[in-house]
């Protein structure tokens, strides 16, 4: 394989590698606001968390995606395609960080929030200071298998027209009648991305975890 | 601490208090004053509801019937007399908690937050003092329980007595009027419970007023000023540690004391 | 936007059609991934040296990659190896090998499960390696892997859906061909999202009668 295409893969690399970055951080984010929607005690809130999840962990991703990026300009906003791919693989994600945090959650021990109780924290005070911070701690191996997932799950995004690794091995095939080696070479850069990623989730584990069982 | 009391109603009123689970009455109509800057223990053998009764004292557990007046508001329910409960707004609630302070079997600090962080929390977050105050009162907590050194650790990094002290310095921080205890040495390895005893009766000594469900005897003893003997959800006994204890015994309480023999009750035969 | 389902309900045959193909690639490939993914797992476990480093570079490699990715290399890179393929057979091919990684560590994470004292047991009681294997840790393993190999026939099926984008004539392809037929895309690709998502739940919901009907057998330790 010449040089060249090397290059290009690799660059497209980095734009998956951003691609799942910033979707991963906005999933968890909206992942941490919906499981707060599932535990809500207003019954309207939780089904509405409840569904979101259900319905973003029950369908096909690629489904979504091709679904939100025709969605959008229907609805007024016309965003470039990397825009809607982000929307598309935060908004799955979060649905499955979602599902992590609530089991998060739950096995916070009663007596912790009970000692909040007593002490005149808030239910909103609590879940912010006392629930989320601990249950991220408790989730955090659950992150990194998550983040290899949504490395993998960019790869879809090639069908709404960004150009990431997936999609530029896709064009280069095409142009050089060479896909053995491109999605090879392809495959491997997937591979070696996803070993690093679990190598570093393996280092902050470690550190991260302040003593919580 | 101040001694001087807040009012001139009890400090704790329980008045029919019946709490069941599903088909099992754990308590049964109970009524009990507990009075201003006195110590009560409630002691009784496992599952008479001294636990439960403690956590309705708190509203962690809803009485099916009865009411609590804390200083003589009403915590959770209130009831006219002739009239059925009505539940109280989450706000009151909290202003009537705001009494209390207790101190769990269980410890339950927050593991990620530092002795100080845990000890400062409520002050920052539900009470609004600002940060550099809050840590200073913190820190004076701290001090009195003896855990000053400590305050930059973590829960996992504490034995468990150190825990508890740091659970009381978190109840007190907030500057209750009133000081629930459940079983705060029942989890502890018995070398450690004297340091965690040895702050209680500093407390008591301060004049708090202090409701403690404790298997301590010898601590219920000597540094009680009534004992309140519970058995099968009924409130068989009250009384000064003397009347109490004193010969001739309820059945009972002989019965009961049998299996306390070895925790400082010899000193009673 | 004017909701017009009208379109959709005229291609019923068509319909009907690709979500047979859907269901029959789920189902297949399902089974071939379990029974391909067993031996993986029997293979890891009690297998030589050389055979233990192949599987679990195989194991490693699919699990590694995107699914996509994969399925390119075998359509259209397979042909420059020898192995030329219509779409479904591709497709088929690149569900149960893909299915069969996940579904190996799952039987391999359910072995390590047995508790070990149940195996000494049996040795202790004179039962041969075979007996052991297949008298005690392979039914302990069923009940153990239940839970996580329902999750994995899930994720088989949300997957089928990419096949699509290897011309593999199931519900996805034909949904997509239909909304840009008639300009009614995004309630196409909304009907096949509920499709999908019912399928999904039914699924869900026999795997959670199954494993009660099953909880019976389980220990104090599960």
């Amino acid at each position: 394989m010449s040089w060249e295409l090397f290059a290009l893969l690799v660059q497209s690399c980095g734009l998956t590698i951003a691609i799942s970055a910033v979707s991963i951080v906005l999933g968890l984010l909206i992942g941490i606001l919906v499981s707060g929607a599932m535990l809500s005690r207003n019954a309207l809130v939780a089904w509405c968390g409840r569904t979101f999840v259900s319905f973003f962990r029950g369908s096909p991703l690629l489904v979504q995606l091709l679904l939100i990026y025709n969605l959008l300009p229907v609805l007024g906003l016309n965003v470039p395609s990397l825009v809607a791919a982000i929307v598309g693989l935060s908004l799955c994600d979060a649905a499955y960080q979602a599902e992590n945090m609530r089991g998060g959650l739950n096995s916070i021990p009663k007596g912790l929030l009970e000692a909040a109780d007593m002490l005149g924290l808030s239910p909103r005070q609590q879940f912010w200071r006392i629930k989320v911070p601990i249950a991220l701690r408790l989730t955090l191996p659950a992150l990194t298998s998550e983040a290899i997932m949504i490395v993998k799950a960019s790869s879809l995004v090639s069908v709404v027209g960004v150009v990431e690794l997936t999609r530029m091995a896709q064009d280069l095939a095409a142009s050089t009648f060479k896909p053995l080696e491109l999605f090879a070479v392809a495959g491997l850069l997937y591979f070696v991305t996803n070993w690093v990623l679990s190598q570093l989730g393996r280092r902050f584990e470690r550190s991260f975890s302040w003593g919580i069982r | 601490m101040s001694t001087a009391p807040t009012s001139a109603h009890p400090a704790i009123s329980v008045r029919g208090l019946s709490k069941r689970f599903g088909q099992t009455e754990v308590l049964h109509g109970i009524d009990l004053d507990i009075s201003q800057g006195q110590v009560t223990c409630v002691i009784g053998p496992s599952g008479s509801g001294k636990s439960t009764l403690l956590r309705c004292m708190a509203f962690l557990e809803e009485a099916t019937e009865g009411t609590i007046l804390i200083n003589g508001e009403p915590l959770g329910f209130s009831q006219a007399p002739g009239a059925d409960r009505v539940r109280l707004s989450p706000e009151r609630i909290r202003a009537v908690r705001a009494n209390i302070g207790m101190c769990f079997q269980q410890f339950n600090l927050w593991p990620h937050m530092t002795a100080l962080g845990n000890v400062s929390e409520a002050l920052k977050t539900a009470r609004g003092v600002p940060k550099a105050q809050a840590e200073e009162r913190a820190m004076a907590q701290l001090r009195k329980v003896g855990l000053e050194e400590r305050a930059g650790h973590y829960p996992s990094q504490l034995s468990g007595g150190q825990q508890q002290r740091v659970a009381i310095a978190r109840a007190l921080a907030c500057e209750p009027k009133i000081m629930l205890f459940d079983e705060p040495t029942s989890s502890l390895d018995p070398e450690l419970t004297g340091e965690v005893l040895k702050v209680m009766r500093d407390l008591a000594a301060d004049g708090m007023t202090m409701v403690v469900v404790s298997h301590e005897i010898g601590f219920a003893a000597s540094v009680a000023n009534r004992i309140t003997f519970l058995d099968e959800g009924k409130l068989l006994l009250q009384g000064t540690p003397a009347e109490v204890f004193g010969k001739p015994r309820h059945p009972r309480l002989d019965q009961f004391l049998d299996t306390y023999l070895d925790r400082g009750a010899a000193m009673l035969v | 936007m004017i909701i017009d389902f009208t379109h959709i309900i005229e291609q019923l045959p068509e319909l009907v059609r690709s979500i047979g193909v859907t269901l029959a690639i789920w189902l297949v490939g399902t089974a071939g991934a379990l029974v391909l993914g067993f031996f993986v797992a029997l293979g890891l476990r009690f297998g030589p040296r050389v055979v233990r480093w192949l599987l679990y570079f195989y194991v490693e490699l699919i699990r590694g990659t995107p699914f996509l990715v994969q399925l390119f290399l075998l359509y259209y890179g397979g042909p420059f190896i020898g192995i030329a393929l219509d779409p479904i057979p591709a497709g088929l091919l690149g569900v149960t090998v893909y299915g069969a990684a996940y579904f190996s560590e799952i039987f391999r994470a359910g072995f390590d499960a047995i508790p070990r004292g149940h195996v000494e047991a049996a040795q202790c009681l004179g039962l041969t390696r075979m007996q052991i294997i297949f008298r005690i840790e392979v039914p302990e393993m069923t009940m153990l892997v239940l839970p996580p190999a329902v999750n994995m026939t899930v994720i088989l099926l949300k997957e089928t859906a990419v096949l699509s984008i290897i011309t593999v004539p199931e519900l996805t392809f034909l949904m997509q061909a239909i909304g840009s037929q008639q300009y009614a895309f995004v309630e196409a690709m909304a009907v096949l999202a509920c499709f999908y998502w019912a399928m999904v739940s039914i699924t869900g919901r026999i795997g959670k009668a199954l494993e009660q009907k099953l909880s019976k057998f389980t220990f104090a330790h599960t």
